[in-house]
C-alpha cells in the first residue's frame, strides 16, 4: 500500500513543527554555558549576588514565606501579627510547603519562587547558587551569632542563610532509674565516665542496655557529626575536602564500637517501638542526642515521664567542649524572589528583634510553655539567665533553657555542610551501621567511606 | 453480533466485497490519523519532548543551576561500572521474583472466583481488594514498621509464641526485601485482579457451555479453556508489573529509606536519589539504562509466555 | 453451566484474604480516632474509651482538604474523560489500521511507558514554565491525559476483536467512526470497565507530578495535600510534632478514602454492572 496521503501527513507534520517550535523557546542545554533566567531586584553593591540593605521606610508589598507544615508553621504564623505591628506595609503570605520536595524544582524552573524559605542547614550549601549573599545585611549581627551556625551557612567566605535555631547535643538520662541503681549521672564528665556509668548500671539492672545506639543510617550519621562537632571537626572542611581520616573520628568510632562490643547499647531506630519500650522501662537510660529529643519524654514515654533530665554531653577529653550541633535550620532568600528585601526584614525581626524571638520561643497558643525543642542561635537571645521557654515538666521541671544555652555556647566552630552530605549516608552511614553489627572495624569504616565518598560524590561534583 | 442500521451516508464507490480495489476509500485511509491524532498531539507535546530533553541531559553533568557541560558517555560509563547501580538492578530483580509469580497466581485465583456468578458478594470483594491501592502509602508505612518491628512487632510476637526467635524483618538485608515485597504485593494485587478479571470476562460463556455439555469438569475447563484464553491478559499484567517494580521508589523510600545496607535500594529508588541530589545528568542516563533493561525483560516475557496470536 | 467450585471453602478463602487486605486500612481508620501520642507510643492498643476526634478537628482546621477534594474531582473528570474517550479510539487506530509511522509511534509509546516518570519531571516543568502553565488545571490534566498505559492495554484488547466483524460493518455502509462506536466498544466492554476503574485510581493516586506542578493550596490535589502533611514523618527526620502530624495524616487519609469508596461502590452498581450486563455475549 504505497499510497501517499498529503493531508494527514501535513497534519502530522504540523503537530511536530508546533511542538518543536515550543522546544525552541524552551530551555536549551548547550555544551557551553547556560545560566538560568537572570536575577531580580538590582542591588547597588558591586557584587550582584549580595542583597542590598533595604530602606525600611519604603519597603512594602507582599512577601511569600515558605515553611514546613506542622506545629512550627503555626508558631511562625502567630508571629506575623507582631511583625506587622512594626512593619504594617508588608503583607506576609505564609505558605506550608513540602520544602524537600518542592524547593529544588521551583528554583530550577524559576517559577513562583518564594521570597524566603526555611531550610535544613545540611541543604544550604547545595542551593547557594540560587541564593542571595547576606553579608551586608547581616553585618551588624554576625558578631553575636553562634560560631557554628555562622560557619554552617558560610560558603567561600559569604553567608547564605539567616541562622534560625541552634540544636545543641545533650545527654538525656533517666535520673530516677539511675538513682535507684545508686548512680549519680551528674558526675559524668567524659565519654569514658559514661561507659563506666553504663557498666555499673548494667550490673545493677540485668538485661539493660543503657546507651542508645542509632540504627538508622541517616540519623546515625547525623549523630556521628554531633560527636565530631564537639571535637571541632566534620566530614568535610570548608573547601569540601574529606577529613574523616583523623584521630577525632578514630576516637569517636572506637568509642561507639566499644559500647557495642561490651553489650552496653540498645540498638534501635530513633523512637521506633524497639526504642520506646526500653526507654520507658528503664532498660535504656542514656540518650546522647540533640535537644529535640525532649519531645519524647513529653509525649511518647508515659511511664517514665518526669524521670528524665538533660545535661551537657560528656567531653571527649578532659576539659573539652560539652556539646556539638546536631541538626538545625536556617532561612534562605532565593535570588529570584520578587520581594527579597521584605523577606529579609521578616527574618531580621524574627531572629534579632526581641519581640520576634520571644514570640517564636516563648509562650504561644501552640506551645503554652514555649518552644523547647531548640534554642536561638543569636546569643543575646540565648541568655541562660533569661529563659524564653518555661521549665519542662516532663524533665521534672528542669530548667532546660539554662542547660541548653550553656551547652550551646560551648559548641566549637564548624564548616559548611557539603552538598553531597545526604548521599554520603549510603557510604558512611551504612558503614557505621556495619561496624555496629560487628562487621567492620573503625579504621575500615574510615578507609572505605573515604574511598567511596571521594570516588562517587566528591569527584563527581 | 447485532446488526447495524445502515448509516445515511454516501456509499464508497469502490470496494465490492471480495475484490480489492486500488482505491481504498479515502475515508478509510484518513480514519486512523484522525483517531490517533488527539493522543499523538498530547503525546508529542508532553511525553516525547521531555524525553528528548532528558536524553540530551544524560550526556551532560547538569546540576539544576549554572552551566551544563557536555560529558559524552561519562554518565553511562560511571553507572555501568558502579557496583551500586548493578546492586539496584539486582534488588529490583529479586523483588520481581518475590512478587510477580505469587501475585499472578493469587490474582488469577481471585479473579476466577470473582468471575463466577455463584460467588456471593462479588461486588464487595472487588472494592475491598482495591482499597489498599488507594490508601496513602505514608499512612500504611507506619503500621508496617510497627508490625514488623524486630523486638516488639506483632509478627515476632507470634513467632515467639511458637518458640521461634525474633527476625529482623526490616533491619536485616536478608529479610527487608521480602517484607517490602509483601507491602507491594498487598498494595497492587487488587489492580492486577481487575485487569485479569476483565480478561476473564471477555471469554465467551458459550465455550464453557459447550465443554460442559461434553462432560468436562470445572478443573478441566480451567486448564483447557480459561488459562489459554487469559494468557494474553496475563502476559500484559506481567509486563505491567515488571515496569512497576523496576520503577518502584515510594515504598522503599518511605519504609526503609533504601536500607538496610542498600538492600532495598531498588532501581527506581537509586534513580530517585540521583534526581533529589540534583545529579540530573546521571539521573537521566540512569533512566535510559533502565528503559533498556525493562524493554529487554518485557520482550523476553512476551516471547516466552505467548503462544502464536 | 455446572460450575460447582464456589462453596464454603471459596467463601472462607475470600473472607480471610479480604481481612488480610483490609486489616492495615482498618488500623489506619481506627488509629485516627486515638489521641495522637498513643498512636506512636502504643500503636496496637485500642481503647474505645479514649477515642477522640481531636485529630479530625486539627486536620480540618489546618489542612485544605476540601480544596484537595475539589481539585482531584476536577482532574478525575477531565483527565479521566479524555483518557476513557481518546485512548480506546487511538488504540483502535493502532490495532486495526495500517498507516505511516505506525510502528515508530507505537514503539515510542512503549518507550515512554518504560521511562520512569520521575526523570521527566524537570523537563516537563521547564516546558510548563515556558507555557505559563505552572499551577494551572491544564498542567494537571493534559500531560499524560491520554495515558500510554491505557493505549497499550486497549490496543491489546481491540486487536483480539475479529476483523470479520469490522469488515461486515463496512460492507453494511458503516462509517469508520461508526464501526468503532457501534461494534468495537460494545465488544470490549469488560476491558473498558476495567480501564475506567484503573484510570480513576491512577489519577487519584498520582502525586509525583501534581506535587511539582500544583502545590499551592488553591491547586493542590488530595495526594499533594496528604504528602505535604507527611513530610514531617519521613523516615529520615522525625519532627518534634511527629505525633500530632501522624494523627492528622491518618485522619486525612480516612477522610480521603471514604468518598472514593462511595464512588467505587456507585461505579460498581450502576456503571460497571451496567456495562458488564450489556456485554452478555450473544
Amino acid at each position: 500500500m504505497q499510497q501517499r496521503f498529503h493531508r494527514p501527513v501535513a497534519v502530522l507534520a504540523g503537530v511536530v513543527l508546533a511542538t518543536t517550535g515550543l522546544a525552541a523557546c524552551g530551555p536549551s542545554i548547550t555544551s557551553g554555558d547556560s545560566t538560568p533566567a537572570g536575577s531580580s531586584s538590582a542591588t547597588a553593591t558591586t557584587d550582584p549576588d549580595e542583597l542590598a540593605s533595604p530602606d525600611e521606610s519604603t519597603v512594602s508589598g507582599e512577601v511569600t514565606i515558605w515553611d514546613r507544615e506542622g506545629d512550627l508553621f503555626k508558631v511562625f504564623d502567630a508571629t506575623i501579627a507582631a511583625f506587622n505591628k512594626k512593619y504594617p506595609n508588608i503583607k506576609v503570605n505564609h505558605v506550608a510547603v513540602d520544602i524537600d520536595a518542592k524547593l529544588q524544582n521551583t528554583l530550577i524552573s524559576g517559577t513562583d519562587v518564594p521570597d524566603g524559605v526555611f531550610l535544613d542547614d545540611a541543604k544550604v550549601a547545595g542551593f547557594a547558587d540560587h541564593l542571595w549573599k547576606l553579608d551586608d545585611v547581616m553585618e551588624p549581627y554576625l558578631g553575636d551569632i553562634a560560631q557554628q551556625k555562622k560557619d554552617v551557612n558560610t560558603l567561600d567566605g559569604s553567608v547564605y542563610g539567616v541562622p534560625f535555631d541552634s540544636d545543641p547535643g545533650l545527654l538525656y538520662y533517666n535520673a530516677k532509674a539511675l538513682e535507684d541503681a545508686g548512680i549519680d549521672a551528674t558526675t559524668i564528665a567524659t565519654y569514658d565516665d559514661l561507659l563506666a556509668a553504663a557498666k555499673a548500671y548494667q550490673a545493677k539492672v540485668p538485661g539493660s542496655k543503657p546507651i542508645h545506639l542509632e540504627q538508622s543510617p541517616f540519623l546515625g550519621q547525623l549523630q556521628l557529626e554531633m560527636y565530631a562537632s564537639q571535637l571541632g571537626t566534620s566530614i568535610a572542611d570548608e573547601k569540601g575536602q574529606l577529613r574523616l581520616d583523623s584521630p577525632e573520628y578514630q576516637q569517636i568510632l572506637t568509642w561507639l564500637d566499644t559500647v557495642q562490643k561490651e553489650g552496653l547499647g540498645t540498638r534501635a531506630e530513633y523512637l521506633s517501638p524497639s526504642d520506646i519500650k526500653p526507654l520507658d522501662s528503664g532498660k535504656e537510660v542514656f540518650y546522647p542526642w540533640s535537644i529535640w529529643f525532649d519531645f519524647a519524654p513529653q509525649q511518647l514515654l508515659p511511664k517514665t515521664k518526669g524521670d528524665w533530665r538533660a545535661m551537657p554531653l560528656p567531653a571527649w577529653k578532659e576539659g573539652g567542649a560539652r556539646s556539638g550541633a546536631m541538626g538545625g535550620s536556617s532561612f534562605v532568600l532565593p535570588k529570584e524572589g520578587k520581594n527579597s528585601q521584605a523577606a529579609w526584614l521578616f527574618y531580621k525581626f524574627l531572629m534579632f528583634d526581641q519581640a520576634g524571638y520571644s514570640a517564636v520561643w516563648g509562650t504561644s497558643s501552640v506551645y503554652p510553655d514555649g518552644l523547647n525543642t531548640s534554642i536561638p542561635s543569636y546569643t543575646p537571645a540565648a541568655d541562660p539567665a533569661k529563659p524564653l521557654f518555661g521549665p519542662v515538666e516532663a524533665l521534672g521541671g528542669q530548667d532546660l533553657w539554662k542547660v541548653a544555652t550553656e551547652a550551646g555556647s560551648e559548641i566549637p566552630g564548624g564548616a559548611p555542610i557539603p552538598t553531597w552530605w545526604a548521599g554520603a549516608v549510603d557510604y558512611l552511614g551504612n558503614n557505621v551501621q556495619k561496624m555496629l553489627d560487628g562487621k567492620l572495624t573503625p579504621q575500615q569504616v574510615i578507609d572505605q567511606s573515604t574511598d567511596d565518598i571521594q570516588k562517587n560524590l566528591v569527584d563527581r561534583q | 453480533m447485532s446488526t447495524i442500521a445502515a448509516e445515511p451516508r454516501t456509499r464508497p464507490s469502490a470496494a465490492a466485497p471480495g475484490r480489492r480495489s486500488h482505491r481504498t476509500p479515502s475515508r478509510r485511509r484518513l480514519a486512523p490519523y484522525v483517531f490517533v491524532l488527539p493522543f499523538i498531539a498530547l503525546f508529542v507535546a508532553f511525553s516525547v519532548y521531555p524525553m528528548l530533553f532528558t536524553l540530551q541531559l544524560s550526556f551532560t553533568n547538569w546540576r539544576g543551576s549554572g552551566s551544563a557541560q557536555w560529558v559524552g558517555w561519562d554518565n553511562y560509563t560511571y553507572l555501568l561500572t558502579n557496583p551500586a547501580f548493578w546492586q539496584s538492578l539486582g534488588n529490583s530483580a529479586v523483588m520481581w521474583l518475590l512478587i510477580v509469580p505469587v501475585q499472578m497466581l493469587l490474582a488469577l485465583l481471585v479473579a476466577i472466583l470473582l468471575d463466577n456468578a455463584k460467588t456471593r458478594m462479588r461486588a464487595f470483594y472487588r472494592v475491598a481488594f482495591l482499597v489498599p491501592f488507594v490508601t496513602p502509602l505514608v499512612a500504611i508505612a507506619q503500621i508496617w514498621v510497627v508490625v514488623f518491628d524486630q523486638d516488639y512487632g506483632v509478627v515476632n510476637s507470634v513467632l515467639n509464641a511458637v518458640g521461634l526467635p525474633d527476625v529482623g524483618w526490616l533491619t536485616t538485608s536478608a529479610w527487608a526485601k521480602p517484607t517490602l515485597a509483601l507491602l507491594f504485593l498487598w498494595k497492587t494485587t487488587g489492580f492486577i485482579v481487575i485487569i485479569l478479571l476483565s480478561g476473564l470476562q471477555s471469554i465467551d460463556p458459550a465455550v464453557y457451555e459447550a465443554s460442559s455439555i461434553d462432560g468436562a469438569t470445572r478443573f478441566r475447563q480451567l486448564r483447557s479453556i480459561t488459562l489459554p484464553l487469559v494468557r494474553r491478559t496475563l502476559v500484559f499484567a506481567v509486563v505491567l508489573q515488571t515496569l512497576a517494580i523496576f520503577q518502584m521508589f515510594a515504598e522503599p523510600f518511605v519504609v526503609t529509606q533504601g536500607g538496610p545496607y542498600s538492600s532495598t535500594t531498588t532501581a527506581g529508588l537509586y534513580l530517585y536519589n540521583h534526581i533529589t541530589r540534583a545529579d540530573l545528568g546521571t539521573g537521566a542516563a540512569n533512566s535510559f539504562l533502565l528503559v533498556i533493561v525493562v524493554m529487554a525483560l518485557s520482550l523476553g516475557f512476551v516471547r516466552l509466555l505467548r503462544s502464536e496470536d | 453451566m455446572t460450575r460447582r467450585l464456589p462453596g464454603a471453602s471459596t467463601q472462607v478463602f475470600l473472607v480471610l484474604l479480604t481481612l488480610a487486605f483490609l486489616a492495615p486500612v482498618v488500623w489506619a481508620l481506627l488509629s485516627a480516632l486515638k489521641p495522637a501520642n498513643q498512636i506512636i507510643s502504643s500503636p496496637l492498643a485500642f481503647d474505645p474509651a479514649t477515642f477522640t476526634f481531636e485529630n479530625y478537628k486539627r486536620m480540618f482546621a489546618d489542612v485544605p482538604i476540601g480544596r484537595g477534594f475539589f481539585n482531584t474531582a476536577v482532574v478525575l473528570l477531565f483527565k479521566g474523560g479524555l483518557t476513557l474517550f481518546f485512548a480506546p479510539l487511538a488504540a483502535y487506530g493502532f490495532a486495526k489500521y495500517e498507516f505511516r509511522f505506525k510502528g515508530l509511534l507505537f514503539g515510542t509509546v512503549l518507550i515512554t511507558l518504560m521511562l520512569p516518570t520521575i526523570v521527566l519531571i524537570i523537563p516537563l516543568l521547564l516546558e510548563m514554565k515556558e507555557l505559563g502553565w505552572v499551577n494551572t488545571y491544564q498542567a494537571l490534566v493534559l500531560p499524560g491525559a491520554v495515558d500510554a498505559f491505557a493505549i497499550f492495554w486497549m490496543r491489546q484488547v481491540i486487536a483480539a476483536v475479529p476483523d470479520e466483524l469490522l469488515d461486515a460493518a463496512r460492507v453494511d455502509g458503516c462509517s469508520e467512526f461508526g464501526i468503532f462506536w457501534r461494534i468495537v466498544l460494545p465488544v470490549i466492554r469488560p476491558a473498558l470497565a476495567g480501564l475506567a476503574v484503573l484510570t480513576v485510581m491512577n489519577i487519584y493516586n498520582d502525586f509525583v507530578w501534581p506535587v511539582v506542578i500544583a502545590s499551592t493550596d488553591r491547586m493542590a490535589t488530595l495526594q499533594v495535600v496528604l504528602s505535604t502533611l507527611a513530610q514531617n514523618i519521613s523516615g529520615n527526620r522525625i519532627g518534634a510534632d511527629y505525633a500530632t502530624v501522624t494523627g492528622e495524616l491518618l485522619a486525612a487519609a480516612s477522610v480521603a478514602l471514604i468518598p472514593l469508596l462511595v464512588v467505587f461502590i456507585v461505579l460498581q452498581k450502576h456503571f460497571i454492572n451496567g456495562i458488564l450486563a450489556g456485554s452478555v455475549k450473544g
